[in-house]
C-alpha cells in the first residue's frame, strides 16, 4: 500500500467560521494505481491532494505514505520526499516565468544536489520524452498551454517519483492538448507510476483503475469500483 | 542538506539579473555608502600622512617653537622678543634639552656683481641644522667658531644660489649682503615637498630654499645692530618628552614676562596628538553619519527584499512543492540580499577609488584606499546584507506552500 488515509479532517478558519473541505476522508491506493479523483468544485479534490502532496497538514486525521505516517516525519525529510518521491502537476502549470524550460525542469534536481552537467543532462532527456528537445531554452511564456503543461509533467517527472499527483491538469486546455496529456499520464501509468489526477473528463475517468467521488468533503462511493 | 553555496550563487545572480532596474534601485544606496567611507577613511589618512610628513620635514616631533603670540595684547608692554641673555639663562635652565637655536629675521638686499636679489635673512646658532635636520648641499653650515668670532660668513639657500649665481660655484665668493660683504660659505640642500590643495606654488616648502643663515652674532653686531630674538627653537632627546620639556618651557618663560602669555609654545608631538584627536574625533562623526544612511539604506532593502518576495509568495510555492527545504528559500533569499549589497559594495569601492584619484589630483595629496579601507566598505555592505536581508528571509522560508501557491 502505497497511500493510506484514515478519517482524514480538515478545517480552515475564515475569521470566525471555520470551512470544513475534507470531513473524513479514507483512502487506500496500491502502488501503480491511476485512480481519478472527480467530484463538484469546491468539494474538497485540491484540499486532499495537497495533503497526499505533503504540502499540507491535515487538521485530524492520519495519512500513511509508505507506511509511514507522514505527521510524524521530520520537515527535511519531508521535503525529500517532495522532491523524490511525489510529482506535483498543477491546472495552471506552476512554471517559473523567468526561468527557462531547461530550468524550471532542473529545479527539482537542484534541490536533490545534482551537479549542472547531470542536471541538464536528465533534463535534456526528459524534455525529450515529453516531445519539447527543441524548446530547452525558451521561457515558459513562449509555449503554449498544452506544451507549457508538458514541461510541468516533465518537471514533475524528472526526479523518478513513485507517485505522480495532478490536479485538473487539462483543465486550461483545449481538447486536443488536454488529450496529448492525458495520454502523456496513460503512459505513466504504463511505466509503474502511482497516478492520482483529479479530472471532470469521463475520458480520463475510464482509463483510470477507479474513481473516487467527492462531494462536500465526503467520499461518495467508497474505495470500490 | 541545504543546496549548494554555488547554487544560492547562481540563482541569486539569475534573479537579479532578471530584475536589473529594481537590482540597481536597490544598490544605489550602498554604491554610493561605500564610496564614501572610500573616499573619506583615505581622505583622512592622505591628510594625516601629509601632516606628519609636514612635521617631519620641518624638524620631526621632538622640536619645539617659542614664537610670539600675535592674539595676546599685553597691557604692561612686556617685551615681545628676547634678549641673547635671557635665550642664555633660558638655556641654562633646561638641561632636557638637546639643541636650543634661537633665531633673528630680518629681509634685506643681496648682491653678487650684478645680480640682486631680495630675500629673508636668519640669524642663528649652529644648533639650527640639528634641530631643523637640514644640513648643506655643499661647504659648510655655520659652526661655533663663526659665532664666537662674529665671523662675515654666510650659508645660502638654493634660491639665493640660483638667482646671484647661476651656474658659477658660489663657495668661497663675497657676496654684499644688507650693504656688509660676506663670504659664501656652503649651500644648503634643496627642499621640495609637493604643495597639497589646488592653489600655490607646486613646492610646499620653496620659501626654505629662498633663506640665508649667517651666525646670529654677526646678525646682531653689524647686521640688525639690535639684540631682539624673535623665536627659538629647542629640541628635546625625543618626542615623547617633549610635552614635558614644553610645559617647563612655558613656566620659565611665563615667570620671565611676569605671567603673560605673550609668547605661544608648541611641540611638535602635541600638535600632532592634537591633529590626531581631531581627526578621529572627525572619523567618528563621519561614521556616525554614515551609519545612519547605511541604516536608512539597509531599511530600503529590506522593504525592497519584502516586496520583491510578497511578489515571488507563487514561486516560492513552487520551490516547496518540487523539494527546497525552508533553509534553501532562507538562503536562497539571503544570499541574494548579500549578493545585492556585496555588488553595491564593490561597485562603490571601484568608483570610490577612481574618485580618489581626481579628489587626489585636486588637492595634491596622495591618497590610496589601503587594504583596511577597502575590507572596511565591503564588510559594511555584507554586513548591511545581512542584516537587512534576513527578516525577509525568514519570512519568505516560512511561507505556508498551498497558500503560497494560491497567492496572485
Ligand atoms: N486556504 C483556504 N482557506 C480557506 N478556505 C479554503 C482554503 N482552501 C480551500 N478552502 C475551501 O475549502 C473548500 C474546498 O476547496 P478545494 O479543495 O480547493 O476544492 P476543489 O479543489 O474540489 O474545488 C472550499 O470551500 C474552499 O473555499
Ligand atoms: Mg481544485
Amino acid at each position: 500500500m502505497i497511500i493510506s488515509t484514515g478519517n482524514i479532517i480538515k478545517n480552515y478558519k475564515m475569521g470566525k467560521v471555520i470551512v470544513s473541505a475534507l470531513r473524513g476522508i479514507d483512502i487506500e491506493i496500491q502502488k501503480g494505481e491511476l485512480v481519478a479523483i472527480m467530484g463538484p468544485s469546491g468539494s474538497g479534490k485540491s484540499t486532499l491532494m495537497h495533503i497526499l502532496g505533503c504540502l499540507d497538514t491535515p487538521t485530524a486525521g492520519k495519512y500513511f505514505l509508505n507506511n509511514e505516517e507522514v505527521s510524524k516525519i521530520k520537515k527535511a525529510k519531508l521535503a525529500k520526499i517532495r522532491n523524490k518521491e511525489i510529482g506535483f502537476v498543477f491546472q495552471t502549470f506552476n512554471l517559473l516565468p523567468h526561468l527557462n524550460i531547461q530550468k524550471n525542469i532542473e529545479m527539482p534536481l537542484m534541490y536533490s544536489g545534482l551537479s549542472g552537467r547531470k542536471r541538464a543532462k536528465i533534463a535534456k532527456k526528459v524534455l525529450g520524452s515529453v516531445g519539447l528537445s527543441d524548446r530547452l531554452k525558451h521561457k515558459p511564456s513562449e509555449l503554449s498551454g498544452g506544451q507549457r503543461q508538458r514541461v510541468a509533467i516533465a518537471r514533475a517527472i524528472v526526479n523518478n517519483p513513485s507517485i505522480i499527483l495532478a490536479d485538473e491538469p487539462t483543465g486550461n486546455l483545449d481538447t486536443t492538448s488536454g488529450n496529448d496529456i492525458l495520454s502523456i499520464f496513460s503512459d505513466l501509468h504504463t511505466q509503474g507510476h502511482t497516478i492520482i489526477i483529479v479530472t471532470h473528463d469521463q475520458a480520463v475517468a475510464k482509463k483510470a483503475n477507479r474513481i473516487i467521488h467527492i462531494v462536500d468533503g465526503l467520499i461518495q462511493n467508497g474505495n470500490t469500483l | 542538506m541545504v543546496i549548494p553555496f554555488k547554487e544560492s550563487i547562481i540563482v541569486g545572480f539569475s534573479d537579479l539579473w532578471s530584475r536589473k532596474i529594481r537590482t540597481l534601485v536597490t544598490i544605489t544606496g550602498i554604491i554610493l555608502g561605500t564610496m564614501s567611507i572610500i573616499v573619506v577613511l583615505s581622505l583622512m589618512n592622505g591628510i594625516q600622512k601629509k601632516t606628519m610628513e609636514w612635521m617631519m620635514e620641518r624638524g620631526g616631533l621632538a622640536k619645539i617653537t617659542v614664537r610670539r603670540d600675535w592674539n595676546y595684547e599685553s597691557p604692561t608692554n612686556e617685551p615681545k622678543v628676547f634678549t641673547l641673555r635671557e635665550i642664555n639663562l633660558i638655556k641654562s635652565l633646561v638641561p632636557e634639552a638637546k639643541y636650543m637655536n634661537p633665531v633673528i629675521r630680518a629681509y634685506i638686499k643681496y648682491s653678487y656683481k650684478k645680480n640682486n636679489y631680495w630675500g629673508p635673512v636668519r640669524g642663528v646658532l649652529t644648533d639650527f641644522s640639528a634641530i631643523e635636520e637640514w644640513d648643506v648641499e655643499k661647504g659648510r653650515f655655520i659652526n661655533e667658531i663663526d659665532i664666537r668670532e662674529y665671523s662675515d660668513v654666510i650659508v645660502i639657500g638654493t634660491k639665493v644660489k640660483e638667482e646671484l649665481f647661476g651656474n658659477e660655484d658660489p663657495i668661497g665668493k663675497w657676496i654684499t649682503a644688507h650693504g656688509k660683504r660676506v663670504q659664501v660659505i656652503g649651500i644648503m640642500k634643496h627642499r621640495f615637498m609637493e604643495n597639497s590643495g589646488a592653489v600655490g606654488n607646486d613646492n610646499a616648502l620653496s620659501y626654505l630654499n629662498r633663506r640665508c643663515f649667517i651666525p646670529l652674532s654677526t646678525m646682531v653686531r653689524k647686521g640688525t645692530g639690535n639684540d631682539e630674538i624673535n623665536s627659538f627653537t629647542v629640541k628635546a632627546y625625543d618626542a615623547n618628552s617633549a610635552p614635558d620639556l614644553r610645559e617647563k618651557l612655558e613656566a620659565i618663560i611665563l615667570n620671565l614676562r611676569h605671567g603673560e602669555p605673550v609668547f605661544r609654545i608648541e611641540s611638535a608631538q602635541e600638535e600632532a596628538e592634537k591633529m590626531k584627536q581631531q581627526q578621529l574625533i572627525f572619523t567618528i562623526i563621519f561614521f556616525l553619519i554614515s551609519a545612519i544612511s547605511m541604516l536608512v539604506g539597509g531599511i530600503v532593502i529590506m522593504n525592497i527584499m519584502l516586496a520583491t518576495i510578497k511578489e515571488r509568495t507563487r514561486e516560492i510555492g513552487i520551490r516547496i512543492t518540487v523539494g527546497a527545504k525552508r533553509n534553501d528559500i532562507f538562503f536562497q533569499f539571503l544570499i541574494q540580499t548579500i549578493l545585492i549589497t556585496f555588488l553595491g559594495g564593490i561597485v562603490g569601492v571601484f568608483s570610490g577609488i577612481s574618485i580618489l584619484s581626481y579628489v587626489s589630483e585636486y588637492l595634491k595629496i596622495e591618497l590610496f584606499a589601503n587594504a583596511f579601507t577597502i575590507l572596511i566598505a565591503i564588510t559594511v555592505s555584507v554586513g548591511l546584507g545581512m542584516v537587512s536581508g534576513i527578516i525577509p528571509a525568514i519570512m519568505a522560508s516560512r511561507l505556508n506552500p498551498v497558500e503560497a501557491l494560491r497567492y496572485e
